[in-house]
């Protein structure tokens, strides 16, 4: 590729960010309706968010909460999904569970949970949980699958027990698509949060998007929408770059792509 | 896949359900969670066929159901037709590559607001988020199958009298095809649960809705009933796209 | 890098000239060149001043080592590639593109999976405009020809290599080119199969002989199927010689194998190729 053509496409994103933004700004201009301010209006707001007390608590609130959901939700399914990949009865058994919740929206679990666990961040990181959990699973359960049976045998031949070719093999094999599967987890566990503070508003993000709206601050429910917005570009970008640079080893699988990366 | 293993498959796949639901039925039998919160399995089935035969729950799948279908087939139609333009041009590529790699992490639900705002509280803000958030898996899919295709097809295909301006329709549409439908089946899947959520949030009808509003008045059976709902439903269409896939894919070999 | 291009002729007589008279050439190939660009933006010759020119019904064979751009010319011939110097002609008209004229076959077979066996072979004669139930019988007859009767509603997937090519072949053939361009169509066959598709390949061409450009790096492919075997060097690609096959007509491959004749020719063109080959191992 020319240099011409390496800058641009790396510039490229920043160019489409700055055209998707020229094109709000022209169509509020000409809707000029109140409930639609121009990306400027929102853009001037967006500082006045953030040096709000208030406002900041519910974001990190809900970073908190998101942080928390990941955390564990990746801790307990790369386990799981590695035994699933490798042992058929382990699979056989959690599969259709799996498969059953698949198209269940966790988020809309939401007002069960709170049903019984009350309105606290416990529940909310619960679902943010359960939503993280599944790609997680899935995708550590086909990395696991696809390891190649000559290197545990390799392994087993130089005397490494059950666990320790788990740990040293599999995992290690894996980790690509372990990440691919993490970097889904993410992106959900961003709008399962979103999601269900929507639903029941109590306090994070989404509730500050939808008092704004209640309240008739439209400034503030598209400066909302652009912080959200970049905070899953940023994670996403940041999580990818973390991402390459554990498994440069590997080759990109051309899987269902999430994608142009 | 002969009869024995498919047999045991089913089998071993119904063996989980059972034990949840035993498991379900258990708690409350024993006297673990309170019949108000988890109502046992029994109530809960009872009611959701009452329900199905009830004709205003009726209209709220209805009206579930449409925007499903209208956000899903306007996200297919852009999906392959910007997919395939991608593929196909380098100067659309240019313009529409940047765009998804931006728009793609962008949690979509939290437009919401923003289409509320422009396209008021009925049927179009939901089928507009559903479209949203079943574009890009589409999309890509579609792109990707496209650009994958063998070249020597195509080359059969002009040899054999093809005008260049036909190869996308005749033979690179086609030829996607296990690809699209691939990312069809996940932006059915997106739809569904979009649509859900969305009229959980803010709707007057719906299945979402329905569920909020049990939980607004604390009637813990009533909603469990929409959730199971979507599910079925979600499992019933997922079927029958892959009844299509079946159909459609029947000379590919399996992959 | 520009070599002197030699001029080589394909001389009429291996052709359809019953009257005597110079049959005209059917492909014409003029000081062809191509140049790839490789990842690290490198450049690599393929072919240098190629130049040939093969007669009406002429059944040539392009021969040599891996790499040596055999197939390269013939996509340039096919119309898929553009020639970075020189021109390639079909009857006197510059190639642009592909076209009906000059029909391929591939050595992946390149069939149309969401088709089956009818599909794939009526696809050519649908697209040249030719009504339904006409292209059904023509492909029908064809789909017999090739030895594939009863197999029409089958799909790609359910058949073996040997009988994918033939629907390669009865495809390709439905839409009547002039030129068959043939890239290794047998080299992912295993051998049995491959002997009897160079038996029913000559068995077919012997009925319209059509102009053919077989590209194998088999000399005994070559030397059995051929009246010219145009034998060429390694990248970048040269022509080194042209053979004539002066072996009578109709082929019977049992009795060629015991042919000295049959022989001397595969050893010669052998020891060709060696010559341009790579060195061996050096112990």
């Amino acid at each position: 590729m020319t240099p011409a053509r390496k800058l641009f496409s790396w510039l490229a994103p920043f160019l489409a960010c700055v055209g998707l933004l020229a094109i709000w700004q022209v169509a509020a201009l000409m809707l000029d309706t109140d409930s639609f301010p121009t990306a400027l209006d929102a853009l001037r707001a967006v500082p006045s968010i953030l040096t709000d007390k208030e406002s900041l608590i519910n974001i990190l609130d809900s970073l908190r909460r998101m942080a928390i959901g990941f955390g564990i939700g990746v801790a307990v399914s790369i386990p799981l999904g590695l035994m699933m990949g490798r042992s058929r009865a382990v699979a056989s058994f959690f599969n259709p569970l799996l498969m059953i919740t698949y198209p269940v929206p966790k988020a809309a679990l939401m007002p069960i949970i709170m049903l019984w666990l009350g309105v606290g961040d416990i529940a909310k990181t619960l679902v943010i949980f359960l939503g993280v959990s599944l790609p997680v699973i899935f995708h550590s359960f086909q990395g696991a699958k696809a390891v190649e049976e000559k290197m545990l045998w390799s392994g087993a031949a130089m005397g490494l027990s059950a666990a320790q070719r788990m740990i040293r093999i599999v995992l290690p094999s894996a980790l690509p698509e372990i990440l691919t599967g993490c970097r889904t987890g993410l992106v959900l566990a961003l709008i399962t949060m979103i999601t269900s503070e929507m639903i029941a508003r109590q306090s994070g993000a989404g509730n500050i998007l939808f008092n704004a709206m209640d309240m008739g601050q439209y400034d503030t429910v598209f400066a909302m929408i652009i912080i959200v917005g970049a905070m899953g570009i940023g994670f996403d970008a940041a999580f990818e770059a973390f991402r390459r640079r554990l498994v440069r080893w590997s080759e990109p699988r051309f899987d269902m792509p999430l994608s142009f990366s | 896949m002969n009869r024995r293993a498919l047999i045991s498959d089913i089998l071993l796949g119904i063996v989980p359900i059972l034990l949840v639901i035993g498991l379900w039925q258990a708690l409350d039998s024993f006297g673990y969670a309170p019949v108000t919160l988890l109502p046992p399995p029994g109530r809960v089935f009872a009611r959701l066929l009452q329900q199905l035969a009830d004709s205003e729950f009726q209209q709220e799948i209805a009206a579930t159901l449409f925007r499903l279908f209208a956000g899903f087939g306007i996200a297919v139609i852009l999906g392959i037709t910007l997919g395939l333009a991608a593929a196909a041009s380098p100067a659309v590529n240019a313009v529409v590559r940047p765009i998804v790699r931006v728009l793609a992490p962008l949690p979509k639900v939290a437009l919401y607001p923003a289409l509320l705002l422009l396209l008021g509280f009925g049927h179009e803000s939901k089928i507009a988020l559903v479209t949203a958030d079943a574009l890009f898996p589409i999309l890509l899919s579609t792109y990707y199958g496209a650009s994958m295709v063998e070249q020597k097809l195509i080359w059969s295909a002009m040899a054999a009298g093809t005008p260049r301006r036909e190869i996308l329709f005749k033979v690179v549409l086609p030829a996607a095809m296990p690809s699209i439908l691939t990312g069809c089946r996940i932006g059915l899947v997106i739809s569904c649960i979009v649509v859900f959520l969305a009229e959980m949030i803010t709707s007057t009808d719906g299945l979402g809705h329905v569920l909020v509003t049990a939980a607004r008045t604390f009637r813990a059976v009533d909603m469990f009933v929409p959730l199971i709902t979507i599910s079925l439903l979600g499992l019933i269409l997922n079927a029958l796209l892959q009844g299509l896939r079946s159909y459609l894919l029947r000379g590919f070999p399996e992959v | 890098m520009k070599a002197v291009p030699l001029r080589q002729e394909v001389p009429a007589e291996a052709g359809r000239a019953a009257s005597g008279a110079q049959a005209a050439a059917m492909i014409e190939i003029e000081s062809v060149s191509q140049i790839f660009q490789t990842s690290g933006r490198q450049n690599h010759l393929a072919l240098s001043g190629i130049s040939l020119s093969i007669a009406d019904g002429a059944f040539v064979s392009i021969l040599g080592p891996s790499g040596c751009g055999k197939s390269t010319l013939l996509y340039i011939v096919g119309g898929f590639v553009s020639p970075t110097e020189g021109v390639a002609k079909v009857k006197g008209r510059v190639i642009t593109g592909p076209g009906p004229d000059r029909g391929p076959v591939f050595q992946e077979f390149a069939l149309f999976p969401w088709k089956n066996v009818l599909g794939n072979v009526m696809y050519g004669p649908r697209q040249q405009g030719v009504k339904h139930a006409e292209a059904e019988a023509q492909s029908r007859r064809l789909i017999e020809m090739v030895g594939l009767k009863g197999f029409e509603n089958f799909y790609p997937k359910e058949l073996s290599g040997g009988m994918k090519q033939r629907v390669a072949l009865a495809r390709t053939l439905a839409y009547h080119p002039a030129v068959l361009l043939m890239d290794e169509p047998f080299g992912a066959l295993d051998a049995h199969t491959r002997t009897r598709l160079q038996n029913d390949l000559l068995n077919i061409w012997e009925r319209d002989r059509k102009t053919v450009l077989f590209v194998t790096h088999s000399v005994e492919e070559a030397v059995f199927l051929s009246d010219k075997v145009v034998v060429m060097t390694r990248a970048p690609g040269r022509i080194k010689e042209i053979v004539d096959i002066d072996l009578p007509r109709p082929r019977r491959r049992a009795e060629l194998l015991l042919d000295p004749h049959y022989q001397k020719y595969v050893v010669d063109i052998e020891r060709m190729i060696d010559d341009t080959g790579e060195d061996g191992l050096q112990l």
